[in-house]
């Protein structure tokens, strides 16, 4: 049996703020996503993750040119931003920035949305707290991965690519410094986050340690 | 009763609840609104309170108490807040204040935290004694008559807080404002698994022929609940599949409008006999989620809507739900996936038509729509974010809290 130290699996929940700021127009969006605070940028665009259901749109800026705006161009253009990319939210805002700036220069006049469809920026207030579960070994973590919440998934696999950057995820960096297991840690770093749910995710994940779990059990006849 | 969620809530919420509840321990939390019978928010305090006190914490429900004149003027407050022409004069006003000084005084209003449900009783801030007062406003307020609004807001904007269920529900105001939407229970008698004798045995009482499909409407005779549209609705289907329609809903203390609804809907309906308007005593409980639990397709066709619980009930029975796209209905229902969204009699018609032809694309919805609730619209996230909400208000300034 392995001995390292073990994963320790967090939850994080978001409780939702409202700005007071709101936007009905492609113009009065770029307006406000130049001055509303880094904490409304994260919210719409990394935590994005945390609620979709539907894997058309990555952000909610996309999710609104698509479904309120009715501008599928420029929704596209929205999703293609990857936000894990950015070095930080002033970064990234000015990619969205960019991103609107062209589509105006384009396409000058967009059409307003419906009352009640407008663009409201929001922020998140963020609840950190232990999930309560601990594997200590390859095998428990299988099993941890299966019956986790899917906000621990969001916060080991999305969130932390925030917190440790280069696009390294709690998960894959336990697997790799823990347990010294590369090749798996390389695997779970090739799965593509803006590509799936919190659910795809999960079996993605799943599968793979399964994998190497199996492999692990297997007896080789001498 | 904690336990009794295990297995059922996000073990996530269950955690998160314990936690809250060790750092509110002992301390007061009080709950006001204006009915303990009929709707949503009756409903969810009556399981809310028991809950929060297992917590740890002094959860305390008030029922702010009013005579008809009251309540009709709240009633046409409620309306002109969800965009109803309608004229509220200085009396009216004054008169409202006026019940809720009253109800001051039998109050016990010095809890460390108060939350303030709904328009009706909102006035009681200027009787405030200590702790944080939170303003919760259930209704869609997304386009009020202005000058209601006005003077409703002089009362919201002395609070800590404000709540709404949904974010463009949201007004200008100069308090922080969050958006948290209601919630079911999952253990109560109304969403719990029924056994199919428990079922049928409900059911008999009613006399409803079972041999077809049921279109169901659970909510109050309120206009904006749209009862004439769904009859309409039926009446499309009807052409083309042979289907019954079940309305029913209970009576709410104060809703003075329901009967004249009542009966207009009866006359939409004529004698029909496959169309059965159900007037429920408040609490049927066990009847409502029969009901659900027989019903084909279940329909909350709102016009205007604060959030419509009815529809994460039906979500969570695993029925395929077609909404009107209104208030709360659309953060619930996510179109082609877990229910319809319709903006029109003929929108609904048409995906009724298309559920009752096409049983593996109502059970996958169903399917759908049953986890989307499990994850958002069950009472432990409720209270787990009206604690989350105390516990950030008393660390403002922090968008992270570890616990």
């Amino acid at each position: 049996m392995e001995s390292v130290g073990p994963f320790e699996f967090r939850e994080c929940i978001s409780l939702m703020k409202s700005t007071g700021e709101k936007a009905k127009t492609l113009r009065e969006l770029r307006d406000l996503i130049a001055i509303i605070s880094d904490e409304s940028i994260y919210h719409h665009t990394y935590q994005y993750y945390l609620r979709r259901q539907i894997l058309e749109y990555n952000n909610d800026f996309a999710h609104w040119a698509g479904e309120s705006l009715e501008e599928s161009a420029l929704s596209e253009y929205f999703s293609n931003i990857d936000p894990f990319l950015f070095k930080d939210i002033g970064e990234l805002r000015k990619a969205l920035l960019k991103v609107i700036d062209d589509y105006l220069e384009r396409f000058p006049e967009p059409r307003e949305t419906m009352p009640g469809e407008e663009f409201y920026f929001n922020e998140a207030i963020i609840l950190l707290f232990p999930e309560g579960l601990r594997a200590n070994n390859l095998a428990e973590f299988l099993i941890a991965i299966k019956y986790i919440d899917l906000p621990s998934i969001y916060y080991h696999f999305y969130e932390a690519r925030v917190r440790l950057g280069s696009g390294i995820d709690d998960f894959s960096k336990w697997v790799e410094g823990g347990l010294g297991r590369k090749d798996l840690a390389a695997k779970i770093r090739n799965i593509d986050p803006l590509m799936h749910t919190l659910e795809g995710i999960r079996e993605h994940l799943a599968e793979m340690v399964e994998e190497e779990v199996r492999k692990d059990m297997e007896v080789v006849p001498r | 009763m904690i336990d009794e969620y295990s297995g059922i809530a996000p073990k996530g919420d269950l955690i998160l609840l314990q936690k809250l509840g060790e750092k509110m321990k002992n301390r007061s939390f009080l709950h006001v609104n204006s009915t303990r019978a009929g709707g949503g928010v009756a409903e969810i305090l009556q399981r809310m309170i028991p809950i929060l006190m297992e917590l740890g914490i002094t959860a305390k429900w008030e029922v702010i108490q009013g005579d008809s004149r009251f309540f009709d003027i709240t009633k046409k407050i409620h309306n002109a807040l969800q965009g109803n022409s309608e004229t509220i004069t200085k009396e009216m006003w004054q008169y409202h204040f006026e019940v809720n000084r009253k109800n001051a005084e039998g109050c016990q209003l010095d809890a460390d935290a108060v939350l303030i449900h709904d328009p009706q009783p909102s006035p009681l801030i200027e009787f405030r004694k200590k702790g944080q007062w939170i303003w919760r406003c259930h209704i869609d307020v997304s386009n009020p008559v202005k000058e209601v609004w006005k003077v409703l807001s002089r009362y919201c904007e002395k609070y800590d807080a404000a709540i709404f269920s949904v974010q463009k529900f949201a007004q200008a105001m100069g308090i922080d404002q969050f958006i948290i939407p209601p919630a079911i229970d999952p253990i109560s008698e109304k969403n719990r698994e029924l056994r199919g004798d428990e079922i049928i045995e409900t059911v008999a009482k009613f006399r409803l022929p079972t041999d077809r499909p049921i279109l169901l409407q659970v909510s109050r005779f309120d206009r904006f609940k749209d009862p004439m549209g769904v009859i309409r609705v039926y009446q499309i289907v009807k052409k083309y599949n042979d289907c019954i329609l079940i309305l029913a809903g209970s009576p709410a203390s104060d809703d003075p409008e329901g009967e004249m609804v009542l009966n207009e809907t009866r006359e939409a309906a004529g004698n029909d006999p496959d169309i059965h308007i159900l007037l429920l005593p408040p609490f049927s409980d066990i009847e409502i989620n029969a009901l659900q639990r027989i019903a084909t397709v279940i329909l909350q066709k709102s016009l205007k809507e604060g959030f419509g619980l009815t529809v994460s009930e039906a979500m969570w029975k695993g029925k395929p739900v077609i909404g009107g796209a209104a208030g709360g209905i659309p953060l619930q229902i996510t179109h082609d996936i877990t229910g319809f969204l319709v903006h029109s009699v003929e929108g609904a018609a048409f995906r009724v038509r298309q559920l009752l032809n096409n049983p593996e694309l109502a059970k996958r919805m169903g399917e759908n729509a049953r986890a989307y609730i499990r994850a958002n619209f069950l009472i432990t996230r409720q209270i787990r974010d009206y604690l989350s909400l105390w516990y950030y208000m008393e660390n403002k300034g922090r968008h992270i809290l570890e616990l």
